[in-house]
């Protein structure tokens, strides 16, 4: 039975570490190779020995596919590839491939050398892992074999963000990414077109949200960096450099020249200039109004924001700084925090230990360092909201959906409404747990141009959406499937034709001789059966069409007349009703 | 248990019983259960039960409370299973009729769920190394999960039995009948692993290991033998007859027999260097056949029948067997072999290396193998020189090497610089190498690849220009490349003070260390002035570990001025003192004229930590070598430390203090030793995210999880 079975590695049930194994047609698909940030050991990788298990991985998978740049979809990648050993080909889009290793090579540098960990993947690893990315444009089919082709489609969320459609022979598998259905001020909208997969894996971290107008939230953050600054206080905002940075950027500069503010706005230094260098480069990957205005202006060439130094942190008076690490965990967004918590003129947006309400915060050397400064969580992220999931569904028409990166819980609610509103099935299985779809894969048959011009001659003319049936003889020939007329087919295999008849014994009641017996037949039949040839035969037998009937005498039973009835198969209705029908007996002769 | 998170305990367990407080996520679970189990690595389960009764009662609650999520139902669970795998904790809690028993506690319905056959998994762990017969055995043989892989894992038929089984040492005959029979009987996907394992055992009856390493080179044989031309060379497995199978595997599709194949030559790559491979191993066969199937790759194969006409077909352009095929004949290079493999396999490097369609993951496939053929071909005994082969080789190779120096793909000049520098560090001092290296570009284009738009390939080349310098190999020696010869060090420093890119800087300094570690003319020249500059260069760089490999090139620096720092193996034998190049005031006048100590020192309150340590290693060595020199530091009763402490404050602000040269040495050796190094030195030596990665933190965390936590707290991506 061809089937398609999914099994997450990592993202079943939960966020993060995106890693989806995918049989389709006994291709071997690996989809995304993420990493889990809340973990220092090797938990932070997805569980490969569940692929290894199976012997050598390269020869396992066919190929492995990442979705885009963030380390919860590529963050293993260097990992699985050099340290693991999977030595087959890795697809992603051009920007992904671009943005990728600088996030992994900065990933790298935070997790060995400023935590001191060993047994991770080195510069080296991550050149040498690139090396066997082969780049994808939108849209365009690629053949990783002969059988398996994979094809990308704009998903939004980040810069060259794909969703990917996995084919093999008429099976397909449809896998989202992370993605989002309203354009954004840098990226546009999440598309596919009506390809009807056999399963829709998507993600589903807002699933049950239906996330209000963004335009407020960008008012509500506007307004409270603007009152923060007024008051001469300092705003610091975390981000991760690649994203949602640029969304605020972008934001951020049309408001400062909109108010004529004066107050100076920097950008933590190296790590999101280079991204902004890239959203220059993939200029056709970003939003329409982005595109159609980079001729008399660059939206990414700001002239509010500037490079920081950490000098300026000292400096008096009002700024924003936008830094990374998003998390505040390290790196320069930690150190600005420490130096500006004290003060509750100042603000932030910051880690998960301030959002949940811990003022007094154990730092290095044990020293505490108290929080004063104004503490904002704001949520600007693209993913996808119940609504827009729904959507994307509705527009690829798939068999099956499957729910990744999400929670439990949510993935739950999102299920039934799926389940109930659109009449598909869906499934949200565990990490390592894996879900078996049967396919019936279609078959190509073809007709022959005679059989064709047959079923047109007898006066009907093909409708469209309406099924009809049609007659023929299906031969397999050369691994070919083809419908003809059994005239051909029995020619074609060099067939002679044989006929086959069911034949009956009806047993009458009747005195009289055979002849006479056959002549009372052939007058009830001629009677009931008005539409029907019923003809009496020179040699006393009656024919109703093919059906032939023929009346003996059984020498022990003088009495009793046998009738002899037999048909072809074509004429089986027929030949049951007249046996039936004699068997009720005949009319009374009027003696 | 530390007492703070003692006494954060009894809230926590309180919160996770509570079905509607909300839960922080699985990794915090996670985590809590590591903390449990180090802190029962460290004391009694019981005791610590004991002391806990909040521990006990969350254990007999979860079981009882309804909503609760399975998160936290198998988190308790497991916990159960880590306290219950000491025995005496395990009676403890059979008393207290908590979960001694649960298989009985735990709802039936519950069993398909993933997070309480999870837990079997923990339960069973820890019982499973018990004695049998043990209490802690008995009614936990439930579980039907973690049962079923306990078989699987017996499975004689695994792929990979580990080498010295007992299930395979055994002496049991229908055992070896039984594989013998199930190698036969297998399909074609499933026979290779199998019989790479058998040939992996240590004893095994002979008949079956021929039997596992026929099935082994089948496809080879077959491949071989459908491209030779008859007469030709022996075959792989002459005499036996052809399996079937592996023909119509070969021919049946593309995708079938590039797998096949894949698997074999993988295989036989893995079994090469063990010791315990077939005797005799048929290296020449071997060859021939991965030498056939690259060539039916690339397209140059001429088949003999219809099977091999079938097999070009299908082979041509299949990169995925490239590349298996390459990794083959590089570990094919370990075995000895008569001269004309070795031409051969070269030859179909070269060919490969030339050949237009050849993909940047073949190309580098190639360059690999081609390094592994040439570093372990014969050498003349007694004669510096390479062998009879290897020069002409390198004259055909270099016009390849050039033209794939200015291929389009970064990918691949990156992989043709990686080649040259490995080759040149081998064999930079052969006559033969130099002589075809210096009569080509390579050395030109190389340095042209400074350039280059991609940072990866101007970190490579740096590198190798680095490499090839350093054995005067960087320009022609004729007196018109001069100038090139000696622009190199101020085109790297370049690199170094403008390069947008980390890597490309990072080679740079790598380079320099190398240099004055080895006494490169650029170095010796001026070997204050060299350093002074590259350290400056460095000082400002805001990539860490360009500053970081500064300190290193500082300590090499200060090894060659003080002497070599001291050994700390205790067995070696006391020397004496090597005698430092130079009287003390004076090596300390030189380091602090390079400008050694203000970078130094602005090191050590450097923002990123192994910045900071390196540079504690590095001036706690310099305060020992200092200590050697004790007539200097008695001399002076007290210096007049007031300058350097003066700009001890703005070293913490990470600026420089002043023009490098200007502090006096006396002052700076009194601020050395005025500085807490040790202890700067432990502080350092954890990590940056210690505090948040402690206990305590984490409890912390997720009590305080409970206020907060709605919407959208996944927006971190």
């Amino acid at each position: 039975m061809p089937e398609i079975r999914v099994t997450p590695l990592g993202a079943g049930q939960d966020v993060g570490r995106s890693c989806i194994l995918v049989s389709i047609a006994g291709k071997n698909v690996m989809l995304d190779c993420g990493m889990h940030m809340g973990f220092n050991d090797d938990r932070r990788f997805p569980d490969f020995s569940y692929i290894t298990q199976n012997g050598r991985l390269t020869d396992f998978l066919d190929c492995v596919i990442i979705s885009h740049f963030h380390l919860d979809h590529c963050g293993a990648l260097p990992y699985f590839s050099e340290m693991v050993g999977y030595d087959g080909p890795i697809y992603m889009t051009h920007p992904t491939q671009a943005i990728c290793p600088i996030l992994l090579e900065d990933y790298r540098k935070i997790a060995v050398d400023k935590k001191g960990e060993a047994n991770f993947f080195t510069s080296q690893m991550i050149k040498d892992c690139m090396k066997k990315v082969v780049a994808v444009h939108l849209h365009q089919t690629v053949q990783v074999d002969d059988e398996l082709e994979i094809k990308a489609y704009y998903a939004g969320h980040v810069l060259g963000a794909a969703m990917f459609q996995i084919k093999v022979g008429s099976e397909s598998v449809v896998y989202t990414g992370d993605y989002n259905m309203t354009p954004d001020r840098h990226l546009g909208a999440a598309w596919i077109d009506k390809c009807r997969p056999n399963l829709l894996i998507t993600e589903s971290t807002y699933a049950t949200t239906i996330r209000d107008s963004k335009r407020c939230r960008e008012r509500d953050f506007l307004k409270k960096v603007h009152e923060t600054v007024e008051r001469g206080g300092k705003v610091l905002i975390p981000v991760f450099a690649l994203g949602r940075a640029q969304e605020l950027c972008i934001l951020l500069e049309t408001f400062w020249e909109r108010m004529n503010l004066k107050v100076p706005i920097y950008f933590s230094t190296g790590l999101t200039e280079k991204a902004n260098h890239y959203y220059k480069l993939f200029i056709p990957w970003t939003n329409q109004k982005i595109r159609k205005t980079f001729v008399q202006r660059n939206m990414f060439e700001f002239k509010h924001i500037k490079a920081f130094d950490r000098a300026f942190a000292d400096n008096p008076g009002p700024m924003v700084v936008f830094a990374t690490p998003g998390m505040l965990h390290a790196g320069q967004s930690l150190q600005i925090f420490r130096k500006w918590a004290g003060n509750e003129k100042n603000m932030g947006t910051v880690g998960h230990k301030i959002l949940s309400g811990q003022r007094k915060l154990e730092m290095e050397g044990r020293q505490v360092l108290e929080v004063k400064m104004q503490v904002e969580y704001m949520s600007f992220s693209a993913h996808a909201d119940a609504k827009g999931i729904m959507q994307l569904v509705g527009q690829a028409e798939p068999e099956s959906v499957l729910l990744v990166h999400g929670e439990a819980k949510k993935m739950e609610f999102l299920k039934q409404k799926i389940e109930q509103e659109l009449r598909v099935n869906c499934y949200m299985p565990a990490n390592g747990e894996t879900v078996t779809l049967p396919t019936s894969p279609s078959i190509p048959v073809g007709i022959s141009l005679g059989l064709l011009k047959r079923e047109m001659a007898q006066g009907l003319l093909p409708e469209a959406k309406k099924p009809r049936l049609l007659h023929g003889t299906l031969i397999m020939k050369d691994s070919n499937f083809r419908l003809v007329s059994s005239e051909q087919a029995l020619k074609e295999l060099g067939l002679a034709e044989h006929q086959l008849r069911f034949t009956c014994r009806v047993h009458l009641h009747d005195t009289r001789k055979e002849q006479e017996t056959a002549l009372r037949v052939y007058s009830h039949l001629k009677s009931v059966l008005k539409d029907h040839c019923v003809q009496h035969l020179p040699d006393g037998s009656v024919t109703v069409e093919s059906v032939l009937l023929q009346a003996a005498a059984p020498s022990e039973d003088p009495g009793t007349k046998v009738l002899l009835v037999s048909w072809t198969y074509q004429d089986e209705e027929l030949g049951s009703f007249l046996t039936s029908l004699l068997k009720k007996g005949l009319p009374q002769a009027p003696s | 248990m530390d007492p703070e998170c003692a006494q954060l305990l009894p809230a926590l367990c309180a919160v996770l019983v509570d079905p509607r407080q909300p839960v922080a996520d699985d990794t915090c679970l996670e985590k809590l259960l590591d903390w449990f189990k180090t802190v029962t690595e460290g004391e009694s389960s019981v005791v610590l039960l004991q002391e806990h009764p909040c521990l006990v009662e969350l254990l007999s609650h979860v079981l009882k409370v309804q909503d609760l999520s399975s998160g936290v139902l198998s988190f308790s669970l497991r916990l159960a299973g880590t306290f219950a795998a000491q025995e005496n904790c395990f009676q403890y809690l059979q008393v207290r009729s908590t979960p001694s028993s649960p298989c009985r506690e735990t709802p039936a319905c519950l069993w398909p769920r993933r997070p309480v056959s999870s837990w079997c998994t923990s339960w069973l762990c820890p019982c499973e190394v018990e004695p049998r017969g043990s209490p802690a055995c008995r009614g936990v043989t439930g579980p039907r999960v973690p049962r079923r892989s306990w078989i699987t894992l017996k499975s004689p038929c695994a792929p990979r039995p580990p080498p010295s089984s007992p299930v395979f040492s055994s002496s049991d005959g229908s055992l070896w009948e039984t594989v013998a029979r199930a190698l036969s009987c297998l399909g074609p996907t499933h026979m290779g692993p199998l019989a790479l394992g058998i040939l992996k055992l240590e004893h095994c009856p002979q008949a079956l290991r021929t039997q596992a390493f026929q099935v082994l080179l089948q496809p080879l044989a077959c491949v071989l033998k459908a491209t030779v031309q008859a007469p030709g060379p022996p075959g792989l497995l002459d005499g036996t007859a052809d399996d079937a199978t592996t023909v119509d595997t070969l021919l049946a599709s593309k995708s079938s027999c590039a797998g096949l194949l894949c698997r074999t030559l993988a295989h036989l790559e893995e079994l090469q260097p063990l010791p315990q491979r077939p005797s005799p191993w048929p290296q020449a066969s071997l060859l021939g056949a991965t030498v056939t199937v690259l060539r039916l790759c690339d397209g140059s194969a001429a088949p003999a029948s219809s099977v091999g006409g079938h097999l070009c077909g299908t082979l041509a352009g299949c990169v995925r067997v490239q590349r298996a095929a390459l990794d083959f004949l590089g570990t094919l290079s370990q075995g000895t072999g008569p001269q004309e493999l070795v031409t051969q396999a070269l030859a179909v490097l070269l060919e490969c290396l030339e050949s237009p369609g050849s993909s940047p993951t073949v190309l580098k496939k190639a360059f690999q193998a081609t390094l592994r053929w040439l570093l372990s071909s014969p050498k003349t005994p007694g004669c510096s020189d390479l062998g009879p082969l290897i020069p002409q080789f390198l004259r055909e190779l270099f016009p390849v090497l050039q033209k794939r120096l200015c291929h389009p793909c970064w990918e691949v000049r990156d992989s043709a610089l990686e080649f040259l520098t490995q080759l040149s560090r081998h064999w930079g001092g052969q006559a033969d190498f130099r002589c075809a290296l210096l009569a080509s570009e390579v050395p030109q284009l190389a340095l042209q690849l400074l350039q280059d738009p991609e940072s990866y390939v101007r970190a490579s080349a740096v590198t190798a220009m680095g490499q090839l310098s350093s054995q005067g190999l960087h320009a022609p020696t004729s007196p018109e490349h001069a100038e090139a010869r000696q622009s190199l060090f101020l085109e790297l420093l370049h690199i170094l003070s403008v390069d947008s890119e980390g890597f490309p800087r990072r080679a740079v300094m790598q380079v320099f260390t190398e240099w004055l570690r080895d006494g490169h003319a650029d170095a010796a020249q001026d070997t204050e002035q060299f350093v002074a500059t590259v350290l400056q260069a460095a000082s400002r760089d805001l990539d860490w570990e360009v500053r970081a490999q500064g300190l290193e090139l500082a300590l090499v620096f200060l090894g060659q001025t003080l002497g070599p720092p001291r050994t700390h193996c205790p067995y070696a034998v006391a020397l004496p003192e090597v005698a430092p190049a130079q009287p003390l005031t004076e090596a300390l006048r030189a380091l602090c004229h390079v400008g050694l100590f203000d970078f130094a020192f602005c090191a050590l309150f450097d923002c990123d930590r192994p910045v900071a340590q390196k540079s504690c290693d590095l001036l706690l060595f310099l305060r020992d070598k200092i200590a050697s020199y004790s007539s200097l530091r008695e001399a002076r009763g007290s210096p007049n430390t007031a300058s350097a402490e003066a700009t001890l404050p703005r070293w913490r602000a990470g600026e420089q203090a002043q023009p490098p040269g200007d502090q006096e040495p006396e002052a700076v050796l009194a601020m050395l030793r005025s500085l807490d190094l040790e202890g700067l030195r432990s502080t350092l030596a954890e990590s940056s995210d210690h505090v948040e990665k402690s206990p305590q933190s984490l409890l912390q965390d997720m009590l305080a999880t409970g206020g907060f936590l709605q919407g959208d707290e996944a927006d971190c991506y």
